[in-house]
């Protein structure tokens, strides 16, 4: 074989050195930009050989080749050129900005140039990552970037990952509305976002139509998400790029104040005045000279409690490559500490090496392996006030951190430690965060790796094996002696640890056939593949009690076991596909595609689903008779498929199981979950029509698309009848229908375009509104129930939109009275005892947001930059808890409230006031719609201002480019809502990121936002 | 040539990962027991019947409100003006479609499904123990759809048309969708037979505790000949029935569970195993500071030969309501010992009920003296002084007392006036223990009235339509 091969290379040889004899010629030239830039690194290739070379640093190059041989120019961002040698020996090249729909797009298992896309494809490039960075976690960076996929995020923890929702909710079952997340080939859980450095990103695809999610099957329903990690170049020196940023972050202030110890004092004696507030509290009870004490002892628990966060990001890369091969190395290292005194917020290192090799003529081999360990100091995120950001705004400002003596010294224990003032809550944070710590570790290991071979010119096999591990340990302990130990732990056991974690694997082997013709006219690229998916999650939690000190932390020092389990669960996925993209001369563009996925969660008897997809396209630009010249690009496409969530169902929910009850002489099974041997997938079909239009020179690129989404099959727990006898008289199956329908808008322009100036602007939106069509109807009267979701005041009811709210209209204040009114049903204005319950109505609000987008602004002049990016959203309705509890109506003493508490009707006439306190129960026990408030908002998410030295003053350096920067994130905020409105979690310990069906519902003190300003470094060399 | 090496290297990879793949799909729960493990080896199906026992524990079946309604329904308790006025619905007989009594209508059926699904599964497997546990789930099969039967239709020998009317859905597989209608009665007791013949046939003579055994499967069948006027096979079942009537010196020791005489299925309560409380529906606290629901009714109560008759002590209480007011408590379900939590072993099946049922079969065949003689076995077991000797219309009336008497708060009445045809008629007598004070609301329910059979719950019929209602609602 060996041989054989040595035979081969020197007929090649002497082949090569015939035609040196022949014809050698050697041809120079430099290569510049359309700005007379020399462009250094541009790849020179002699079209239909290997062989090729690069220009030097001033655009310089020299090539050996023959009269009649063609020249190959290509540099990324720039038109690939095409140059015929002649007799002349210098070859100058003036490189054209690629235009903007020229990019590549990665559309799954393979990729394809956007001119020939039949699909509704969003791109983010690392370009664009680069330019935002500042954030822990990949899904917020998309935020405001691609039209249709509406990003909240979960909330402003540092690490947290978000809600990202494209073309709507295709789900009405928890945590089944998120996209496929596909790492290089495999795929990652959302809230395992935050493992990966945005650094190491080469693109992000967001495939939103059928046309290419449907090949993605039965995990496609809800868009994917494609992450490509970054490779380096073959033929190319090592590039050694250094980015570094650090940064502080803040909360963001609230547009409201809270009381101070003298307003406070003041607003409990008003309460009492009207007989509502309680006889102990200070403000009533206290003498004049004890409240002068209060007041001079007073403390701003904000203040306490929070502190300014430091933001940090230090990475390095090298990539580069050899003729057959290329790598890219990368190291990084990042710190959001987070605004809570005492907690040390997020920190990960992470690592990644992408490696390919021609091993040989006929095959590819290459790998990429990244490793990421973030570790989250965690604060408790409840509604109570264990939680600092509850804590913050109820603790009152006359009551102190420490015990205080008469004199207002803090008084000292017994080993000289100040004590604490646990105060009128019990419970005191501050001791809390110092004395119960909560960390979250997790290693996240991305593994992949593959083989191409080729069998000829036109067909190829690939086999991939990618794998994604975490690793994921949390340690909660509550030390011994701490106050909470203390409420709710055994004086003979004290201290509580608890340890708990998962491993979870991920692997998918992929295996495509590919087939490729290209001609002058036809084009046509067709693949097969059969696929294996697995993923396994093993648990573990163990909580023991009995600590000596509280410097022991591991269990081994406990006095007792108190509680430990395991669990597993394991779910596969076999998949065949077969998907072809075929056009003529670029113009009439057709692709199909057909996946068939077994997996192990569907019913025995449906356990083969089936997922198609057709799409069309026209390049009308590129028809002869077209002939405008200020369109560069007009296509028109069209597409329609179906997708699946096998998400939705729960590995085993199509089996039957027995669970166990203690019986007299032993153990009795009984009949858990009933099989449901035809339970599948939810499934979803997706039309969509588009436009993408490129103008006067590809200076303005505009895309459009309308959608149409159907979503049925939605999985419910479906009563069965009394006779069948089965657990909880009911059975999971499919049933029920909703539906998605948006138009989005994708627009870029390049305003100025000049030697020194260039002024970008772009911006997206996509309009969404969905609907419930179906619902199980359980009642028999012909119409699908109310279903109430695991959310505050939401409702799910056919034919209304999806989550609509669900509550008493608040008609405002009897201005005669003080008396809070509401809306009955027949919409006359009642007081609160004459309402019943069918005066709950349903609203035609909801958490949803009507439209969400983002828009950019880039202006450079010579070196300097100044980008801003916004993003804003409207229709959404988002419930104020938060405001109801700090203007109670008198009905929270003891808790600080809002200076506008004081603002309540006082005399008949006043109007536009907080109702009367002496109706404060019936005014706050009413759910009603009185806090529920829009949550419209657009925010300057972004702005930077940067100054790249010009490569000229570089010379003399060592550094190809050098780049500074001062950034700032969300410091101008426009809205009317009262507080933040960008609300994800309402309150992560009430309804987790996992559960909840209806994201940003409502405020409940989760973790604000933060606003930074950070000041940066980017240098390569 | 290389290439053929790489395409048969490549095809022969793909097979081998399509091969071990598709065994990849069949994924079993780890943390869950899947059924395909549950019913495979003699253990299994030992935890299985089991379970199945554990399905008469439902709140609305043995294990609570069914050990009260059937008196509830009846003239042997009365309403008790010091309590919350729990279940008066069905205790003045005012329950229609909206109202009725689903609980023990889904308790049954989850009985039903579990033995179903042993039976199902047991088919294939071959251990020793197989047909003991399909006697037993074929018992409890039959047992359950007796207790819809009776509960929410006619009862064989209650009227005229009763074997023609609407009986029960009979439940013999494990469809979790199938809409199945309702048999006749007739059809309906015959399958009862059925089960119940084939169960003793199949069933151990003996049991660990809390199952049931050959002794308790001829009982029930007995009691369901009974019901069917099938009188010569109700007597050759009770003749199975070796257990002696409990000893009067047991009597009340049986309810206190310090003492199982006499007892044939019973289920055992303690605090760490099944931990029920029962007896709500009749009065909850101590003695003295009672919050009754319900009381014996005064005329229960003077029908006990206090002195004479031990099961005035055995089954009721001298209490004194918390305001101070006395009052006959239940005793029954009170409590083990001298307590009265409520946690008190379930008797579901006894000895002295297979003598009743064969006096009251010889009497109907016209055998006065084996009728007189199974009688004689219970009243002089209960008696200082038993009265004796009774003849014709007499005998069949002390036949009827003494059942009445024996099985008070035993879920028997109503269904016994049911099947006897005759009317509910409460005396006019108040709660207190002298007759004084608020008497039932209701107190005659005519003998034909259709409230006899409890109403179907609607919600029933909406998830199964082809569901038939009873006749008057």
């Amino acid at each position: 074989m060996k041989q054989k091969y040595t035979v081969m290379l020197s007929v090649l040889l002497l082949f090569f050195v015939q035609i040196s004899f022949a014809q050698d010629k050697t041809v120079t030239g430099t290569i510049t930009d359309d700005n007379g830039v020399p462009l250094p690194g541009v790849n020179i290739i002699i079209k239909n050989t290997s062989s090729g070379t690069q220009s030097d640093f001033d655009g310089n190059y020299s090539i050996t080749t023959a009269v009649g041989k063609t020249l190959v120019f290509s540099y990324v961002g720039f038109e690939t050129q095409e140059v015929k040698v002649n007799v002349s020996n210098t070859i100058n090249v003036t490189l054209k900005e690629g235009a903007l729909l020229q990019e590549v797009v990665i559309t799954g298992y393979s990729s394809n140039k956007k001119d020939v896309l039949t699909s509704a494809v969003s791109l983010v490039t690392a370009a664009e990552i680069e330019e935002l960075v500042s954030t822990t976690s990949v899904d917020n960076l998309i935020q405001g970037k691609a039209a249709g996929v509406q990003v909240t995020a979960a909330n402003g923890k540092p690490g947290a990952t978000a809600f990202v929702r494209i073309r709507g909710t295709t789900s009405l079952t928890a945590g089944a509305s998120s996209p496929l997340y596909i790492v290089d080939g495999a795929p990652l859980d959302e809230q395992d976002l935050n493992g990966i450095s945005s650094n190491e990103i080469e693109s992000i695809s967001i495939l939103k139509d059928a046309a290419t999610t449907s090949i993605y099957g039965s995990r496609g329903s809800n868009g994917v998400v494609l992450i490509t990690t970054k490779k380096g170049k073959k033929n190319k020196e090592a590039t050694i790029k250094v980015s570094s940023r650090y940064g502080i972050t803040s909360k963001i202030e609230d547009n409201w104040t809270m009381m101070n110890a003298e307003q406070l004092l003041r607003y409990e004696a008003e309460m009492y005045a009207l007989g509502v507030g309680q006889a102990s509290l200070p403000g009533v009870s206290a003498t004049p000279e004890e409240k002068a004490f209060l007041i001079a002892n007073q403390l701003n628990w904000e203040d306490r409690i929070l502190r300014q966060g430091v933001v940090q990001s230090n990475n390095v890369s090298f990539s580069g490559g050899e003729e057959k091969s290329d790598y890219y190395f990368s190291l990084g290292h990042d710190r959001n500490t987070g605004i809570i005194d005492g907690v040390s917020g997020f920190e990960r290192l992470s690592g990644r090496l992408n490696v390919n090799f021609e091993a040989k003529k006929w095959l590819d081999v290459g790998a990429s392996i990244g490793y990421s360990r973030s570790i989250s100091d965690e604060p408790r995120d409840r509604n109570n006030v264990q939680n600092p950001f509850r804590a913050m705004y109820d603790y009152n400002p006359y009551e102190t951190e420490f015990l205080l003596d008469e004199d207002g010294n803090v008084l000292l224990d017994e080993n000289g430690d100040p004590q604490y003032n646990f105060g009128s809550t019990g419970f005191l944070v501050t001791e809390a965060i110092a004395t119960t710590p909560e960390v979250e570790i997790q290693n996240l290991t991305l593994f992949s790796t593959y083989a191409t071979a080729k069998f000829s010119d036109r067909l190829s096999y690939r086999v991939q094996f990618s794998l994604n591990h975490e690793n994921y340990r949390r340690e909660y302990y509550v030390q011994p002696g701490n106050n909470l130990d203390i409420i709710v732990g055994n004086p003979n056991f004290p201290g509580i640890k608890t340890d708990n974690g998962f491993q979870e694997v991920d692997y998918t082997i992929s295996n495509t056939l590919n087939y490729n013709y290209t001609s002058d006219t036809h084009n046509l690229n067709a693949y097969g593949l059969f696929e294996f998916n697995q993923n396994e999650e093993n648990r573990y939690s163990v909580r023991s009690s009995g600590f000596a000190s509280s410097l022991l932390t591991t269990q081994t020092n406990a006095g007792r076991v108190d509680a430990g389990s395991t669990n597993r669960t394991r779910i596969t996925l076999l998949s065949y596909g077969v998907f072809a993209n075929y056009d003529y001369k670029e113009k009439y563009l057709l692709a199909a595609s057909a996946r068939i996925d077994a997996s192990s969660n569907f019913g025995t008897d449906n356990q083969y689903g089936l997922f198609y997809s057709g799409s069309l396209g026209w390049n009308i630009a590129k028809e002869d008779f077209f002939d405008v010249s200020w369109v560069n690009d007009f296509k028109i496409r069209a597409s329609y498929g179906t997708v699946g969530n096998r998400g939705a169902l729960g590995n085993y929910a199509s089996q039957g199981t027995v669970a166990f009850d203690p019986y007299v002489g032993g153990s009795g099974s009984r009949p858990e979950n009933i099989a449901n041997p035809n339970l599948q997938w939810e499934e979803t079909a997706i039309t969509d029509i588009g436009i993408e239009l490129g103008l006067f020179n590809n200076r303005v690129s505009a895309v459009f698309d309308y959608f149409e989404k159907t979503t049925d099959k939605l999985l419910f727990s479906v009563p069965a009848p009394d006779e069948s006898g089965i657990p909880g008289f009911s059975i999971n199956s499919n049933l029920g229908k909703i539906e998605n329908k948006g138009f989005e808008v994708e627009l870029t322009a390049d305003i100025v375009r000049n030697d020194n100036w260039k002024w970008t602007v772009g911006g997206n939106v996509g309009f969404i509104q969905n609907k419930i069509l179906e619902l199980p109807d359980n009642d028999g009267d012909g119409v699908g129930d109310d279903i109430e979701p695991n959310t505050f005041n939401t409702l799910f009811r056919e034919g209304e939109e999806i989550n609509a709210f669900f509550l008493t209209r608040y008609a405002g204040i009897d201005p005669q009275t003080g008396r809070p009114m509401y809306y009955n049903a027949a919409g006359e204005i009642v007081t609160a005892d004459l309402l019943t319950d069918d005066d709950t109505v349903l609203l035609d609000k909801s958490p949803t947001p009507d439209f969400e987008g983002g828009f950019f602004t880039n202006v450079t002049y010579k070196g300097f930059g100044l980008r801003t990016d916004w993003v804003f959203r409207g229709g959404n309705y988002i419930n104020n808890f938060v405001r109801s509890n700090i203007t109670a109506d008198g009905t929270n003493p003891g808790f600080n409230q809002a200076t506008a508490a004081f603002n309540y009707w006082k005399k008949p006439g006043d109007t536009n006031v907080l109702p009367n306190p002496i109706y404060g129960d019936e005014a706050q026990t009413i759910v009603s719609d009185r806090f529920l408030e829009k949550g419209d908002f657009i925010r300057l998410r972004n702005v930077t201002l940067s100054y790249t030295v010009p490569r000229k003053y570089l010379e003399k350096v060592p550094f190809n480019s050098f780049r500074i920067y001062a950034q700032g994130q969300n410091l101008l905020t426009f809205s009317d809502f009262f507080g933040d409105p960008e609300v994800g979690i309402s309150s992560g310990e009430t309804i987790d990121q996992g559960a909840a069906v209806a994201p940003g519902e409502a405020t409940l003190y989760s973790y604000p936002t933060l606003k930074s300003v950070s000041v940066g470094v980017d240098i390569s060399f | 040539m290389k290439n053929i090496y790489i395409k048969i290297t490549a095809v022969l990879a793909l097979a081998f990962a399509v091969s071990s793949c598709e065994n990849e799909l069949n994924q079993i729960p780890f943390d869950e027991f899947g059924v395909e493990n549950a019913y495979v080896t003699a253990a299994d199906f030992e935890n299985a019947i089991r379970g199945n026992y554990l399905g008469l524990t439902g709140t609305s079946y043995y294990g609570g409100a069914f050990l009260s309604v059937p008196d509830v329904l009846s003239d042997n308790v009365t309403l008790s003006e010091y309590g919350r006025q729990t279940k008066t619905i069905l205790h003045e007989w005012r329950y229609d479609a909206n109202s009725g009594y689903r609980g023990l209508y889904q308790n049954c059926y989850t009985t039903i499904y579990r033995a179903n699904l042993i039976l199902e599964n047991i088919e294939g497997f071959e251990g020793d123990n197989k047909n003991n546990i399909t006697g037993e789930a074929l018992a409890l099969r039959a047992l359950a759809h007796f207790d819809v039967a009776r509960t929410f239709a006619k009862i064989p020998t209650q009227s005229a048309d009763a074997n023609g009317s609407l009986g029960v859905v009979y439940r013999t597989d494990t469809d979790p969708l199938a809409q199945l209608p309702r048999i006749s009665v007739a059809e309906s007791y015959q399958m009862m037979v059925d089960d119940l013949e084939m169960a003793k046939t199949l069933i151990n003579d003996s049991n660990p505790d809390a199952r049931m055994n050959k002794e308790a499967v001829s009982l029930i069948l007995s009691r369901v000949y009974l019901y069917m006027g099938r009188w010569q096979d109700a007597i050759d079942a009770a003749n199975e029935v070796t257990t002696d009537v409990a000893a009067r010196d047991n009597v009340v020791d049986v309810w206190t569970d310090d003492s199982r005489d006499g007892l044939i299925f019973y289920i055992e309560n303690a605090e760490d195993v099944l931990n029920l409380g029962l007896g709500v529906e009749w009065s909850q606290a101590g003695q003295n500071n009672l919050i009754p629901e319900y009381v014996a009714s005064f005329q229960l109560n003077a029908l006990y030969d206090n002195g004479n008759d031990i099961r005035r002590d055995a089954y009721i209480f001298d209490g004194t309501e918390a305001g101070g007011n006395p009052v006959n408590g239940i005793k029954k379900l009170l409590g083990k010992g001298t307590t009265f939590s409520g946690k008190v072993d379930i008797k579901l099946f006894r000895a002295a009920e297979a003598s009743l049922n064969r006096a009251e079969a010889h009497f109907a065949l016209g055998q006065e003296g084996p009728a007189r003689a199974a009688l004689d076995e219970v009243r002089t077991q209960r008696y200082l002084t038993p009265p004796a000797g009774e003849t014709g219309t007499a005998l069949r009336d002390a036949i009827r007392l003494e059942r009445r008497l024996e099985f008070a708060f035993e879920s028997q009445r109503f269904f016994d006036l049911k099947r006897w045809g005759l009317p509910i008629v409460r005396g006019s007598e108040g709660g207190n223990a002298d007759g004084t004070g608020q008497p039932s609301n209701a107190l005659l329910l005519d003998a034909g009235n259709f409230r006899f059979q409890l109403p179907i719950d609607l919600s029933s019929i909406i998830v199964n339509p082809n569901l038939q209602q009873n006749s008057g609602y």
